[in-house]
């Protein structure tokens, strides 16, 4: 699974806000240039972001497997149809390039997640998000990661419990019942003690967060990512 | 470290047990993820994450649970392994189920309204046609912009976004629609 890992490559001491800005012109330029030239340059681009940031091409291809289908069927069912002449190929075109362009796109966001980590990410949204939105918005980030693998383990041991008491021959809607209902009542008591915890803790409106400073490395990334949204009025 | 150094202001009792459950549910979908169920009407599995949308709306109501989904997103964004297999990252966002991961925010909160009557957070205990509605509604927003959302970013007809991205998953959300009343009429869950 592609996640945030430790290093030292050159999108490691990038300022997070600079990444994002990539990301953004870059979906934004895909849009735009959808075209077998605009692909080809928007592929450097995206090359180039795998490389800086050390990213494996073959790790980020198998964490997008779950959009594949969607992406190899929309071309395939544009260009069948019920009659003749049964199956246009120039139909399938534009979604095909379609295809290229998300594929791209999950290619340089996945050299983001890569070179992340959260507590730089939640910084970047309270300082890109104004006012106590942001600080709210941030801290609700924060608070999903802590508790994603606690829920997850919830909802593995409620599944094991009922696999373990043939609840597996119940019928579907029984069995989607017990297991959201074992998760919401796993949820709600986490909540509690966590809301319990930061009031007793003096939650405030000003946290301590790390340090963000753009620097001289993040000029040419700034540059990239203007260049990107600027090629849309093309 | 960035330290700020005017006095300390504290949040308010409310708004810290109002995101402590957004920031939960949120978390909650992105466990449920990584849970899918055989479907006995199709070959597709059947994932619970429409059904914690439904929830979502129900017990948080409309702005708070709108609010959940859309910390889900903005977490996922960032690189929490939320998505569809536990696939983090931007790209979900612009990618062939964008149009479903933004419809979720606009479905929890559109199921909040119809079960609480507006948006002030009411009784969830709501008749059974009532809720029932609230998740067809709700269902509707889902898939609408599901397909719109396949049919821009794929560059495809509305018809053939609809087969591709839609039909199949349909008839299994009835599963969910019932599993949520479920729950809702067990009173396994106290939230107050």
């Amino acid at each position: 699974m592609l996640t945030y890992e430790p290093g030292d490559s050159f999108a490691h001491r990038l300022d997070p806000r600079a990444k994002l800005a990539v990301q953004i012109g870059f979906a934004t330029a895909g849009l735009a240039h959808t075209t077998p030239l605009g692909l080809t340059l928007l592929g450097v681009v995206a090359a180039v972001s795998l490389r800086v940031s050390e990213t494996s091409l073959l790790s980020s291809l198998y964490s997008l497997r779950f959009a594949v289908p969607f992406l190899v069927l929309a071309p395939v069912v544009e260009a069948v149809s019920l009659g003749a002449p049964w199956v246009d190929p120039t139909a399938a075109v534009d979604p095909a390039l379609a295809s290229i362009r998300i594929l791209l796109v999950f290619l340089v966001a996945a050299a983001y997640v890569r070179t992340t980590p959260v507590r730089d990410s939640r910084a970047a949204i309270q300082r890109l998000v104004p006012g106590r939105l942001g600080v709210a918005l941030g801290m609700g980030v924060a608070l999903v990661f802590r508790f994603l693998p606690l829920l997850r383990r919830d909802l593995l041991r409620v599944r094991e419990a009922q696999a373990a008491r043939l609840g597996t021959e119940r019928r579907l809607d029984e069995r989607l019942a017990l297991v959201a209902a074992g998760g919401l009542r796993r949820a709600f008591a986490r909540a509690d003690s966590l809301a319990l915890a930061l009031r007793a803790r003096c939650f405030a409106w000003n946290p301590t967060l790390p340090d963000l400073q753009f620097s001289r490395r993040d000029v040419p990334v700034l540059v990239v990512a203007c260049v990107l949204v600027v090629s849309v009025a093309v | 470290m960035a330290t700020e150094h005017e006095s300390v202001e504290l949040v308010g009792d409310e708004l810290v047990g109002n995101v402590a459950r957004a920031a939960l549910f949120a978390a909650l979908m992105g466990a449920s993820a990584y849970v899918s169920f055989p479907n006995p009407l199709s070959p597709i599995p059947v994932t619970v994450q429409v059904l914690v949308v439904f929830l979502a709306g129900i017990f948080l109501g409309p702005i708070w649970g709108g609010a959940s989904m859309l910390l889900y997103l903005v977490a996922g964004a960032v690189g929490a392994p939320v998505f569809a297999g536990g696939s983090a990252g931007f790209g979900a966002l612009v990618g062939p189920t964008a149009g479903y991961l933004w419809s979720y925010p606009i479905a929890a909160a559109v199921v909040g309204t119809v079960v609480h009557g507006g948006l002030e957070l009411g009784d969830y205990r709501v008749g059974t046609v009532r809720l029932v509605g609230a998740m067809v509604v709700g269902t509707a927003v889902i898939y609408a912009l599901g397909v719109v959302g396949f049919a821009y970013v794929q560059n495809v007809g509305l018809v053939a976004a609809f087969w591709t991205a839609a039909a199949a998953f349909i008839p299994a959300e009835a599963f969910k629609i019932a599993a949520a009343v479920g729950i809702v009429r067990s009173d396994a869950i106290a939230a107050e």
